[in-house]
Order: C-alpha cells, then sequence, then structure tokens
C-alpha cells in the first residue's frame, strides 16, 4: 500500500467500524468487530511509520504523516488495541452487573470508534482548520460517552464537559483565523493557507504582532481541551464519570492530540517571533497545572478522580518540558507523552477492574487487592509506581530528561517548583495505592477470579511501560529525534 | 462599493453586534437572550452578504446564506424548543447582579479595543473594527456563561462567543475557505443538538437544571 492510501485509510477504518457496529447486537461479535477493527487500525499506523521513516513525511490533501504527528499516531494505536482487548472482559461484568444495558451496546461501541476516528484525524491533519473541526467532533462524541451511564453524576460531567471545552475551543478557532488571515496576505487565500506545512514556509515573515496574539488564543483553546489548569475544572469530572476504557482513551490520547495542536501552534508563533513568547507561555500553564493538581491529588478519597488530576499534573509536566524547549526538553516532552499515555491507561484499567471488585471508587474501601486478586493488584502497583515517578519505569527517564533541559538554561525556580511538587505527590500516590493493595481485604471485595483478557490488555500496557524504562529502541529513538527536529524547525 | 464604504458599513454592524450582546448581558428573560443572539447572527450574515458584494467572493454568499440559515434561525429555534419542553421559570438568574456585568461588559470592549489598537499591521488584513469588536463578542460570551445559571443561558453564552469568530473571520480578507466554515457549522449543530438533549434528559431524570447540578466538587 502506497503512504497516500494508508493516509485516507486510517481515518475510514474506525469509522466503517463504527457503523458496521450500529447493524449488530449480540455482545460477543460486537467486541470481536471491536478488536479486529482497532487491531487494523494499529497495523496500518505500523505501515504508515515504516513508510514515513524510509521516504520521509508524505501529504494527502488536507491530512499529512510527519514524525511529529506520527508518535501521537502510534500511542493512539496502541491505547486503542489495549482499551478493545480489555474492553473484552470489562463489557461481560459491566453488563452482568448492569452497569451497562445490553441493548445500548452497539451505540457504545460505535460511539468509541467514531471518537478514535475524529482523534486520528486530529493527528493526521495538516490544515489548521480541518484539525479544529476533529477536535471539535472528539469533544461530542466524547461528551455522550462520558454520559453513557445515564445516572446524574455522569450527565453532570458531560454537560460540564461540552460546554467548558466548546467554549475553550471556540478561542482555538479564533486563534486559528488570525494565523490564517496573517498567512493569507503571503501564502493567498482558500484552504491552503490554513496549512500548517504551508504556513510554517512562510512563518518567518509573518507579522509578529497577529501570530502572538493568534497563538495566545490557541493556547487557550487547545489548552482547555489538554487539562491544563485553570481551564482544566472539567477533566476530574469527565474522566472520573467516563466509563474506564474510555476514561483510558480521554486521559491517555485526547488530552495528547490537544497538546499535538498546541505544538503545532508552538512551532508557527516560534518561526514568527521567536521562541521567547510561546516558551514562557507553556512554561507559566504547566506550572500552575502541577500546583494545582498537588492538593487534590494528597487529598482524593475517589479513585478515578484521583488519576484525572494526576493527568493535569502529568499534562502540566509536558508543557513545562515544551516550555524549557531545545533539543532534550522537546525530545522529553515527546517521551512523556507516550510513557505517561500507556502508564495512564495501564493504571485506569487497574482501577477499573479494583472498583468491579469493591463495587466503589471510595478508596477507603478498596483494602487488602494482593490478597482478592494478586494480578491486578500487582499491575495497579507497578503502574502506580510508574506514574509516581520510580526508576526502573519509563515515566522516571521522561521526568529526568525534563528535569535536564530544565537546568541546562538555568530555569532554577521552575525546577524547583517541579521537583518539590513531584516528590509531594510521589509520597501521596504511593500512600493512597499502598493502602489499597496491602492489608487485610475489606468485606465488600469479590473474590471471583481475575478476567483474562483485562488482565492481558493490562499486561501488553505494562511489557511497553516497563520496556521504555530500561531502554529507548533505536528505531523508536530515531522517530523521537526526527520528531523533536520538526518542532524545533 | 469602495472599500471605505464597506469599513463603515462593516462598523456599523460591529456596533450593532456590540448593542445586541449587550442586550444578551442585560436579558431578563431566557426567550429574550434567545431572540438577541439571533438578530446577532443576522447581523453576521449581513455583513458577509456586504462583504460579498464589495469582494465579489461567491464563496462569501454561500457563507453568509449558511449563517443565516444555521445561527439566526436553526440554533435559535433548537432553544426555543428546549424552554418550551423545559417550561421552567424563564427567569435568567445571574449568579452576579447584571449591573455588575454589564460594568465588566464595558471594560472588556474597551481592553479589546486598546488591545487591537497596538496592531497596525493586521489592521490592513481585517476590514475596519471587525478584530476588537470581534474579540469582544468573543470574551463578552464567556462572560455570559460564566456569570449565568441557566443551562439555555450558557448556551446562548456560547453561540454568542462563537459569533465574534465568525466576524472576524468573515471580515478578514477573503473569509475563512468555504470547506472548512461549513465543517465549523456543522460541528456547532452536532454540538448544540448534543447540548439540547443533555438538557433535557437531565431534566427528565432528576428534575433539575443541569448547570444546576454541583455535586461532582473537589
Amino acid at each position: 500500500m502506497t503512504p497516500e492510501t494508508l493516509l485516507w485509510l486510517l481515518p475510514v477504518v474506525p469509522a466503517v467500524t463504527a457503523l458496521a457496529m450500529l447493524a449488530v447486537r449480540d455482545r460477543r461479535i460486537l467486541s470481536a468487530i471491536d478488536v479486529t477493527g482497532s487491531a487494523t487500525l494499529a497495523t496500518l499506523a505500523l505501515l504508515l511509520a515504516r513508510a514515513v521513516a524510509t521516504t520521509g513525511p508524505h501529504a494527502l490533501g488536507v491530512f499529512r504523516a510527519d514524525d511529529l504527528g506520527l508518535v501521537f499516531l502510534l500511542l493512539l494505536a496502541t491505547l486503542t488495541l489495549a482499551v478493545s482487548i480489555y474492553t473484552v472482559g470489562w463489557l461481560r461484568e459491566a453488563v452482568a452487573s448492569g452497569e451497562m444495558q445490553a441493548d445500548s451496546l452497539r451505540y457504545y461501541f460505535a460511539l468509541v470508534h467514531g471518537f478514535v476516528a475524529t482523534m486520528v484525524v486530529t493527528i493526521l491533519a495538516d490544515n489548521l482548520g480541518v484539525l479544529w473541526i476533529a477536535m471539535e467532533g472528539t469533544t461530542i462524541t466524547s461528551a455522550v460517552l462520558v454520559g453513557f451511564h445515564g445516572h446524574r453524576y455522569g450527565l453532570e460531567a458531560a454537560w460540564k464537559y461540552i460546554i467548558v471545552t466548546t467554549i475553550g475551543i471556540s478561542f482555538g478557532l479564533f486563534g486559528t483565523v488570525l494565523i490564517y488571515a496573517a498567512a493569507s496576505t503571503h501564502v493567498g487565500a482558500g484552504a491552503s493557507a490554513m496549512s500548517w506545512a504551508a504556513v510554517m514556509a512562510v512563518a518567518p515573515q509573518l507579522d509578529p504582532g497577529i501570530v502572538q496574539i493568534g497563538f495566545v488564543f490557541a493556547m487557550v483553546g487547545y489548552g482547555t481541551k489538554a487539562g491544563l489548569a485553570p481551564m482544566h475544572l472539567w477533566l476530574p469530572d469527565a474522566h472520573s464519570q467516563a466509563p474506564t476504557p474510555v476514561s483510558a482513551l480521554l486521559s491517555g490520547v485526547l488530552i495528547k492530540c490537544a497538546l499535538l495542536g498546541i505544538i503545532r501552534f508552538q512551532t508557527i508563533a516560534a518561526a514568527a517571533c521567536g521562541v521567547g513568547l510561546p516558551a514562557q507561555v507553556l512554561m507559566v500553564f504547566g506550572l500552575i497545572s502541577i500546583v494545582v493538581a498537588t492538593p487534590f491529588i494528597l487529598a482524593q478519597h475517589d479513585l478515578k478522580r484521583l488519576l484525572g488530576y494526576h493527568s493535569v499534573e502529568h499534562i502540566g509536566i509536558v508543557a513545562l518540558a515544551l516550555g524549557f524547549g531545545g533539543p532534550i526538553g522537546t525530545y522529553g516532552a515527546l517521551l512523556h507523552v507516550i510513557n505517561h499515555g500507556i502508564t495512564k491507561a495501564l493504571v485506569f484499567f487497574a482501577a477499573g477492574t479494583a472498583i468491579a471488585r469493591y463495587g466503589t471508587r471510595d478508596m477507603r474501601v478498596i483494602r487488602g487487592m494482593f490478597a482478592v486478586a494478586p494480578i491486578g493488584a500487582t499491575l495497579l502497583m507497578l503502574a502506580a509506581l510508574s506514574l509516581a515517578g520510580t526508576p526502573p519505569f519509563s515515566i522516571f527517564i521522561s521526568e529526568l530528561t525534563v528535569l535536564r533541559a530544565g537546568i541546562g538554561p538555568g530555569h532554577w525556580l521552575a525546577v524547583a517548583i517541579f521537583l518539590t511538587m513531584v516528590v509531594v505527590i510521589f509520597a501521596g500516590i504511593l500512600h493512597h495505592v499502598g493502602a489499597m493493595t496491602f492489608g487485610r481485604p475489606s468485606t465488600v471485595a469479590s473474590r471471583a477470579p481475575e478476567a483474562w483478557s483485562p488482565l492481558l490488555a493490562m499486561a501488553l500496557l505494562a511489557a511497553i511501560m516497563i520496556l521504555l524504562g530500561l531502554t529507548i529502541p533505536p528505531t523508536f529513538d530515531t522517530l523521537l529525534r526526527r520528531a523533536t527536529e520538526v518542532v524545533l524547525g | 462599493m469602495s472599500p471605505s464604504t464597506t469599513a463603515a458599513i462593516i462598523n456599523d454592524l460591529g456596533a450593532l453586534l456590540l448593542f445586541t450582546m449587550l442586550l444578551i448581558l442585560a436579558a431578563g428573560q431566557v426567550y429574550r437572550a434567545i431572540y438577541a443572539v439571533a438578530a446577532q447572527s443576522l447581523f453576521i450574515a449581513i455583513a458577509g452578504a456586504v462583504l460579498a458584494l464589495a469582494t465579489h467572493n461567491a464563496d462569501l454568499w454561500l457563507i453568509a446564506a449558511i449563517t443565516l440559515v444555521v445561527k439566526a434561525m436553526v440554533l435559535p429555534w433548537v432553544l426555543h424548543r428546549v424552554l418550551q419542553r423545559l417550561n421552567v421559570r424563564r427567569e435568567v438568574e445571574p449568579v452576579v447582579p447584571i449591573a455588575v456585568t454589564l460594568v465588566l461588559a464595558v471594560a472588556v470592549v474597551v481592553m479589546a479595543f486598546h488591545l487591537s489598537g497596538s496592531l497596525g499591521a493586521v489592521q490592513q488584513a481585517i476590514t475596519g473594527n471587525a478584530l476588537p469588536v470581534g474579540i469582544a463578542i468573543t470574551l463578552l460570551g464567556v462572560l455570559v456563561m460564566a456569570t449565568r445559571k441557566k443551562a439555555l443561558t450558557q448556551m446562548v453564552g456560547l453561540f454568542a462567543s462563537e459569533n465574534g469568530i465568525f466576524f472576524v473571520a468573515i471580515a478578514a480578507t477573503q473569509g475563512m475557505p468555504l470547506i472548512i466554515e461549513i465543517g465549523v457549522i456543522l460541528d456547532v449543530i452536532l454540538a448544540a443538538l448534543v447540548m439540547a438533549i443533555l438538557v433535557l434528559r437531565v431534566r427528565s431524570t432528576v428534575a433539575a437544571d443541569v448547570a444546576d447540578l454541583s455535586r461532582l466538587r473537589g
């Protein structure tokens, strides 16, 4: 298959999968289609990665595949596959417990794949307008998924999510329009003046004033969607109320897609008015996110909200790393995107199985998981250790890289704040997870055997997490280096 | 039409847009806010038609027509239907007094003009005072959303905010590319429908306004 064919096939596959599922009612067949669709997507993503590695970036109409987009595409494909495998066992249990209605499953699956299709488009979009349209598309599809359970908490979270991110992302549209207005005098009007590649080619000649305002608007817009504080208020609600597989996609991939949008605008702004302004803006948002998330992580009792706030912290770390900039900072940011995505999906999976076993999300009730579900508890512990930044897991490596990027140019204050918060959160996470896994199991704990498919999905992610902590494979290292070059121009 | 005439007309329309925005901010009843946002969208469609006449850009005619149908007619109609279905108290229920929001609004408008005044080169790319008016309306839409409790008023604020962006997009030299404009409008319609469904679902399951739910904290 030519790379151009792959470019249009990639968004089409999940879209067709979604449509096919609407015609099916049986849970087993739906799960089979789900896994097949996700596996196909992952295969195509790998093929595209190989094509781009050998022959460079490819473009087709409004789509373009470069190394930067591939980093995010590979994360999306991996997590989608893991989510599909996890869903098989999770769904059987959720239907049995009445959490999911058997007759609405096809809508659930169709929405998940529609959601994936919109995320594929945001990643492959070269046209900034298409990027925006797809980004709003992710909000619409995932908002329905957040409220899918239909109880008042889910609906409240869905409302907050759709209203806050829609207004936020409209700032992103404003930023896009301003950059387009600046670029159209150089490139000429028409859809091509919204192409990121075309804008980058003329970026040094753009009017710095308008690009600055455009960048700040885009930063606030896509930053809302990425969950950067102080625009993060919807995130803990949405990520905690969504069905667990959707939580994993929201925290693992979607906020990273929004971050890719920020990076696209950051590169334009850096080329048009110097790296100073975008770097400062990113650093400020990053630090605010890290600081704001900390107390909520420490004082949290709801397991999934804890993970939501934790995503705010980590997206802050990525923004901070992008702000530190330079080859090390950018490399660290992209590595952290992958590491956090994999680890966060894993920990959401583990949390989901724990919640199903204890029938509550209150961490004061989830006790002694090692005794009732040894494999799940081990995976939860491993993921939490990685999330807290313990060596030898992957997040330790990327946080260390980010730290080095901050120390190099001498951002001492930012480094000090970052280190303090990471240490405090380290203690908080280990306290929470230690209490959940060790000790005597509480009486509400179910002693049913652990289902195989969630364990398989978790083992897959845990293997990647540990591998990336021990070594970064040469092909992956090359991809990250090339992506770093794309960001630095 | 000479460029100066066009700029003058766009400036007049910009003033009307700001006026409708103040009507939304000052509205004590939800249906008034809905009518005001419909009028605002109508003025934006007129602005599109004026610029289409001046620049002979066929795409702009289409954009103006879409804006007229979708933003001035369909979306207000959806809001109105939801309002009727809800059948509740129709007052806006501001979180802070309306007079205070109006004072804040004046500050926002002044700030927007001040900010755009510092951008000499930018002004050439965008007709008339569209940029400061657009920025002001976008921010004021957010102000409406932040200071009103009712879900429907928050939706009105959202649409007003988007109107500000559409105005700048129309007034920026050639308007947004048609294909992008259509995609954006589609998103707006879909988002509005999902929001309307959420409002009605919450009404039927817990008999409350969705924007009033506040169990998720901490």
